[in-house]
């Protein structure tokens, strides 16, 4: 490390070097820590988080209540044991909640002044984050399933929202409607997510083992659907490739876009090259996935080899993208974990599961330094653990 | 790999010694005096008494040479000889017998302390003393790979149970136990598949199992089967057409219609022939799955065999067994395709999940 700096120092090395090298060490400690904590709100199991891409300060979190709270990350106070607070919630006191589970929420890629949910009660809603007001609300004839907007879109505010129904739609914030449907898919589309490498990339996925990518401009179907078998490619071909044996659960790009990763009921995860379309042939070994929904994982980003955090029954398991190694299980909630998110900035992963808890895992690298000053001589102890015990109170 | 048949040995023979310790073993002294090393100034070696090693205690040289899997075969042999008594030798980085038997599966107790490996890894720092040491070292080459892998577990299956009828059938998830990295056995084996030289089969039962055959034996034991079946019939024809045109052209595990029927010239009553003598099998519409014709007695056996030995483990007090005393055990009768099998075929699969124990592998049900 030293020797990483004092060459950057000198200009030796690349400067991105040095900082991939650190965060992928980081990656690498993640751990429980008993100094960070996210104030638990909700009353249900949490289905979904979010991280705004701006600061990376703000998350939503979506639970299986209809409650959708948004957490302050940073920590501000000078002590290291930290709660990270919720600043609101929207409660189901409040007017305009959903009325059955909220399956994912996003906030919108450019500021934070809006977010977007979608929930079993067949709604889209766009949310005013200052006034906690829905601004817009689309209306389906299935459940919603999952939701995304394209993160580096700058020329089209569409929302690809995949429903119970086997056609994806795709609703404009602008005009308030949607605008178009994508056709191609048998049964329910279990996740969608946009490419954040092109503007009109579109990813689904669904329970019929197939998963496309379609560019949303072209009028006639999809561009490709992935094979696990790497067969020949033709037309009259398209209708038997599976991307996997089951249902597909979970889609993932990279954040450089160039690959994609699926997750399915086959309990395989796999690794497509995102421009032809080609099983890339790593493999993760056995992938458990039981769940009858989505799945929400995630990729880290800045760091010398990408990482994959996949919730894996009631852990987390992390493996190299690129070579299929499984790095550790992360072990700390009681129940099944449904979605993941990771802090770029920082290196942490914050998870949610159906305990209702949403776990905080920070890179632990040192030993934190003894002060030797008196007045550091006061306990920094959660209050939780600091003993009531006193010799002074009778005995019986 | 005549190393994994010595200490596949050594399982039975460490378990025969347990059950009648006064049982002599061959090649291992017991005594603490016996130290060839003591004159050269070496270390002195540990003595060899039947006490197991503990995985944690790995020797320095293994820990300086800690790579992250990026090399093919888990662990280094070490430049001496092995004897009998190999498994006790921490000589492996993850040293056990199960990584010797089955280097496929090194999965260590503790992941953190893989991960703490990782850690100096990415700032390279500079650790790699005796690496031309260990590359230049000639076992290592072939046995790490997926061809050598296959043609060993062929030499597992049972011939004269079909009387010759099928050619030897390798699954994909018993490579797997083999090979550590399953990407690289994953590639290495579409290789092969592209060079022609093995065939991959979709096997019924399962869509995630695929059966691995030599092409050459494949065509063979088709040909013939097939024509000794069908004589006369009207698919021989067909067969022999499927065999000469289609099999060394096309190296997909599938068909399509329009593959068939334009680039091959089959008509549809041909296709019809090739499905009712067994090499192709309806996938969908206008698809079929390459087939080994007669695989359906295999498969049965094979499922089977796969209960029966899963059966086993979940017997088991604790739902957990040491893979010396499994391997030890007398098969039940519905296994007939032998217990190393499908041993290896649920390690691969990860069916059962392989811990490394001061007493060797320990195989349990994962808990999910």
């Amino acid at each position: 490390m030293l020797g990483f700096l004092s060459a950057r120092q000198t200009g030796l090395e690349d400067p991105l070097r040095l900082r991939r090298a650190e965060s992928t060490r980081r990656v690498l400690g993640l751990e429980l820590n008993k100094d960070r904590d996210v104030e638990r709100i909700h009353g249900g199991g949490i289905n979904t988080l979010d991280i705004e891409p701006v600061e990376g300060r703000y998350m939503l979190s979506g639970g299986s209540d209809g409650v959708i709270v948004l957490y302050d990350l940073e920590n501000s106070s000078r002590q290291s044991y930290y709660t990270c607070k919720a600043v609101c919630s929207i409660g189901r006191d409040h007017p305009d909640v959903h009325r059955y589970s909220v399956e994912t929420v996003q906030w919108y890629p450019h500021d934070t002044g809006m977010f977007t949910s979608s929930s079993f009660d067949k709604t889209l809603k766009v949310w005013d984050t200052n006034t906690l007001q829905t601004a817009d609300v689309f209306n389906f004839e299935e459940t919603v399933y999952s939701h995304h907007m394209s993160p580096v879109s700058t020329k089209h505010c569409l929302v690809a929202v995949g429903t119970r129904g086997p056609k994806v739609q795709l609703c404009d914030l602008k005009s308030g409607s949607c605008s178009h449907i994508l056709q191609g898919h048998r049964q329910e589309i279990l996740a969608v997510s946009w490419s954040p490498r092109h503007d009109y990339i579109l990813a689904t996925a669904s329970a019929d083992s197939r998963v496309k990518l379609w560019d949303v401009r072209r009028a006639s179907g999809c561009l490709i659907t992935l094979d696990q078998h790497n067969g020949k490619k033709s037309q009259a071909v398209e209708s038997a490739n599976t991307a996997h044996n089951g249902k597909v659960n979970g889609l993932c790009f990279t954040s450089d876009g160039l690959h994609l990763l699926t997750v399915g009921t086959d309990n395989r995860m796999r690794l497509w090259n995102s421009s032809n379309g080609e099983n890339t042939l790593v493999n993760y070994g056995k992938v458990c996935n039981n769940s009858k929904k989505g799945l929400k994982f995630t990729v880290s980003c800045g760091c010398s080899s990408e990482f994959v955090f996949v919730p894996y029954g009631s852990t987390i398991a992390v493996y190299t993208v690129y070579s299929g190694e499984q790095i550790t299980m992360l072990k700390g909630h009681y129940k099944t974990v449904d979605c993941c998110v990771f802090q770029s900035n920082f290196q942490e992963l914050y998870s949610g599961s159906r305990d209702c808890n949403i776990l905080a895992w920070v890179p632990s690298l040192y030993e934190p330094v003894p002060d030797d000053d008196e007045t550091a001589t006061k306990s920094q102890l959660n209050p939780a653990f600091e003993d009531a015990w006193s010799s002074s109170d009778e005995g019986g | 790999m005549q190393k994994w048949f010595s200490a596949f040995d050594d399982a039975i023979i460490q378990r025969q010694w347990r059950a009648n310790p006064s049982r002599g073993r061959g090649g291992v002294s017991f005594t603490k005096d016996a130290d060839p090393n003591v004159a050269t100034g070496a270390p002195p070696r540990r003595p060899r008494v039947p006490r197991r090693a503990c995985p944690w205690r790995e020797p320095i040289r293994g820990r300086r040479e800690a790579r992250p899997g990026g090399r093919g075969a888990g662990g280094t042999p070490g430049e001496t000889v092995r004897h009998c008594s190999a498994p006790e030798d921490p000589i492996f980085r993850f040293s056990s017998l199960h990584s010797y038997l089955f280097p496929g599966t090194i999965k260590s107790r503790d992941m953190s302390r893989k991960r703490h490996h990782l850690v100096p890894e990415t700032f390279g720092v500079k650790r790699r003393r005796k690496r031309g040491l260990v590359e230049s070292d000639p076992l290592r080459g072939e046995p790490g790979s997926a061809r050598a892998a296959v043609s060993e577990l062929m030499q597992l299956f049972p011939r004269g149970l079909f009387e010759d009828a099928l050619p030897p059938i390798v699954l994909r998830s018993q490579v797997y136990s083999l090979v550590p990295d399953r990407t690289v056995a994953d590639r290495q084996l579409k290789e092969l598949q592209e060079q022609g030289e093995i065939r991959i089969v979709q096997l019924g039962f399962d869509l995630d199992a695929h059966g691995i055959i030599f092409t050459e034996d494949y065509r063979t034991r088709v040909c013939d089967c097939v024509l000794k079946a069908c004589d006369g019939r009207p698919y021989a024809g067909a067969v022999q057409k499927f065999l000469a045109s289609v099999l060394p052209a096309c190296g997909d595990l599938s068909f399509q219609q329009e593959q068939m029927t334009q680039t091959f010239g089959f008509r549809d009553s041909e296709i019809t022939h090739l499905v009712n003598a067994g090499v192709l099998t309806v996938r969908d519409a206008g698809s079929w799955w390459l087939a080994v014709p007669g695989a359906g007695r295999f498969i049965k056996y094979f499922v089977k065999g796969r209960q029966a030995v899963l059966g086993m483990v979940r017997k088991s007090k604790y739902r957990e067994l040491l893979l010396s005393e499994l391997l030890g055990r007398r098969a039940p009768a519905v296994v007939r395709l032998g217990l190393t099998y499908h041993v290896h075929d649920l390690i691969g699969a990860q069916l059962v999940d392989c811990i490394s124990t001061t007493s060797g592998t320990l195989l349990r049900l994962p808990e999910t």
